[in-house]
């Protein structure tokens, strides 16, 4: 099959469908981000939600953050992989579907169901509720995150089933052999497939493991006396959370590989480095989840250590391939910057500068003084709100040309500026020990609490006028490339 | 304060690496006729950062391994030394701590569990910051140990979301001077 032959499959219900995934992603990101313009209002003391309507919001930002971030990856990856290996739109489709479905169930357990249990819904809280929500809700909840999960299942499969009709192994398609220099690096698999066979490698397994916590959980709900080790539960829920977050990373930022090179006129370059740092980052997503566990002291200490210098290595493939390889690619390119190259260009930014504080957190001696406090959403907004989601702002902003008009900058600017205030506030706080989720806070926590609003509400106001300039565009014309 | 140290040399770092991509965007539209050399001398510089990513690596991680929390990696304590055996066990929401007045220069020995889910028991000074914390699992006993050196109030408070009242899950630990 020639990859021309590829690229014509799907013709216009293909457009539609990336269409309609950037709809539906700009839509809920924004509602997510209200959901969190709320909650640091109320720590803020500058609105008043009472704690278990808080903690409802807070549930419900959290699962859909992570599921929206994932749809976000899986937009750019579908959009990029399918020029180089055939995928089926009916399951791009369908994937979408799934997750509409899963998150109605999941905003019906929480705003009607009252389900509050934090989107890691660690094992046995969702049986605990204090009577503030049923079983009934919390089974929705799960359900909800069943629905995502079957749908993300269904399109790595799919992926994976194309990219091993032209590649023929996964380790082929993720460039093992070029990573240790066994096959011309000319001979590689382009970024897009090398980056689209980690993630489904990494979330296949993740998704699995999810589901069948998700089932103990399920069960332990309606048979109560079914117990399950609640150690075991966790290990399993931050290695599915560990990882499916991760691949949405892994996921966008193939925007930076194929958008960045539009702007610079300067190809990506893949060599022995590039395909070493995919296949350690593979080995490293699923291996370092044991540093959300450094405060269970009842956990082997090998696997704490583990966690501990895996974090640390993680790293080095962030830094010195994929944000090294950004810079040379800009460096003194010739680049007329617009806001999609801007928004892919911070991308890589976020992404990188976010190894900072995460490496700090992973490391035993620091998490025993910040861990749950709010250095830990410092660190993980910098680089999924700085980074993921900046690359798909960018690729959404890429896509429709017309969208790239007078008002984005002015989106990219509040963007980044309140992007950067808010996390500052932040990893200030959680330095200053300040608790995560907490609907409460004392007053001395309050100065924090209220830079990181005015950061949010840039943020939103932002992000705002970036979604809907490219919905102005998308209703009066056709975007030009979407169909590529 | 080990966060103050954190903070700071985090926020050096994050700067550095921002001011690195700022410079280079603000200097990205004059082209470079010939780029070749440049990219062969980056290649050439990400070796050497590279080599001394790896030196930073190691020795973080030799320093960091070496201060470990946890009890059966702490020294063995000086002979003669009491070590206060403290009876901790959390349930949505409050603390159960026995016993929970400690003097300057007292080890305690926290045995922290969970009746029904998980919680996170973090130990503050009186100026409420973080001094240790620990994970309360439910069929779990797990051993944090701490010796107060200074005397006042200092607040045990739930880190590990447990539910609606999860933010007034805290209670008091009192320590006098010797």
């Amino acid at each position: 099959m020639t990859i021309q032959a590829v690229q014509t499959r799907g013709g216009i219900s293909a457009r539609a469908a990336v269409l309609a995934y950037v709809v539906v992603c700009g839509l809920v990101l924004l509602l997510m981000m209200v959901f969190g313009l709320l909650m640091r209002l109320t720590q803020a003391q500058w609105i008043d939600i009472q704690p278990d309507l808080f903690y409802v919001i807070m549930t419900m930002h959290g699962a859909g953050m992570v599921g929206i971030a994932g749809l976000c990856g899986a937009t750019v990856m579908w959009y990029f992989v399918r020029r180089h290996v055939p995928v089926t739109t009916g399951i791009f489709v369908a994937n979408l579907v799934f997750f509409l479905i899963g998150a109605l169930l999941i905003l019906g357990s929480g705003f009607i169901g009252g389900f509050g249990a934090a989107w890691t819904f660690l094992f046995p809280l969702p049986a605990h509720s204090g009577d503030l929500w049923s079983a009934n809700a919390a089974a929705a909840y799960m359900f909800g995150l069943l629905f995502i999960g079957v749908g993300f299942l269904l399109l790595h499969l799919d992926i994976a089933r194309g990219i091993l009709s032209v590649y023929g192994g996964l380790g082929a398609a993720l460039g093992v052999k070029q990573a240790f220099g066994l096959a011309p690096e000319s001979e590689g698999p382009p970024p897009a497939v090398a980056a689209s066979t980690m993630a489904l490698i990494v979330n296949i397994l993740g998704i699995l493991l999810g589901a069948a916590v998700l089932v103990i959980t399920l069960v332990n709900l309606y048979v109560p006396s079914f117990a399950f080790n609640a150690l075991a539960a966790k290990n399993m829920i931050f290695f599915f959370g560990h990882v499916f977050i991760n691949a949405t990373i892994y996921m966008a930022v193939i925007a930076v590989y194929e958008i960045l090179p539009v702007y610079t006129h300067r190809a990506w370059k893949t060599n022995q480095a590039f395909y070493l740092a995919w296949v350690l980052s593979t080995v490293f997503v699923l291996i370092v989840y044991p540093h959300h566990l450094l405060m269970d002291f009842a956990m082997p200490t090998w696997a704490l250590v583990l966690g501990q210098v895996v974090s640390w290595l993680s790293g080095l493939p962030v830094l010195l391939v994929t944000a090294f390889g950004a810079l040379t690619n800009v460096y003194r390119s010739g680049i007329k910057w617009n806001t999609a190259a801007g928004l892919v260009f911070v991308g890589a930014a976020g992404w990188a500068i976010g190894v900072i504080p995460a490496i700090a957190d992973g490391t035993i001696e620091v998490n025993s003084f910040m861990h749950n406090t709010q250095w830990v959403p410092g660190h993980f907004h910098t680089y999924l709100l700085l980074g993921t989601i900046a690359m798909f702002l960018g690729f959404l902003t890429h896509i429709t040309p017309r969208s790239n008009n007078a008002w984005a900058p002015t989106g990219f600017w509040l963007y980044v500026v309140g992007g950067s205030i808010f996390v500052l506030a932040f990893l200030t706080a959680g330095a200053a020990s300040v608790p995560r989720r907490y609907a409460v806070h004392l007053p001395s926590w309050l100065p924090y609490d209220r830079v990181g609003s005015i950061g949010a509400a840039l943020v939103v106001v932002g992000v705002l006028i970036l979604v809907v300039r490219f919905l102005v565009s998308v209703t009066s014309a056709a975007p030009e490339e979407a169909g590529a | 304060m080990i966060q103050e140290v954190v903070w700071s040399i985090s926020i050096v770092l994050m700067g550095i690496l921002a001011a690195l991509f700022i410079w280079v965007a603000v200097g990205a539209d004059a082209a470079l006729v010939n780029y070749g050399p440049v990219i062969a001398s980056a290649y050439r510089l990400r070796t050497w950062l590279f080599g001394l990513a790896v030196i930073i690596l190691i020795a973080a991680n030799y320093d960091t391994i070496g201060k470990l929390p946890y009890v059966s990696s702490l020294p063995a304590m000086p002979a003669g030394a009491a070590i206060q055996p403290v009876e901790v066990v959390a349930e949505q929401w409050d603390w159960s701590i026995k016993p929970n007045a400690f003097h300057v220069g007292q080890t305690a020995e926290f045995r922290v569990t969970s009746k029904d889910v998980n919680h996170g028991f973090a130990l503050y000074d009186p100026e409420m910051h973080i001094v240790a914390q620990v994970q309360a699992m439910p069929g779990y006993t797990n051993v944090l140990r701490y010796t107060f050196n200074e005397p006042g109030v200092f607040h045990v408070l739930c880190l590990e979301y447990c539910g609606v009242a999860h933010h007034q899950m805290n209670t008091e630990i009192k320590v006098t001077a010797q």
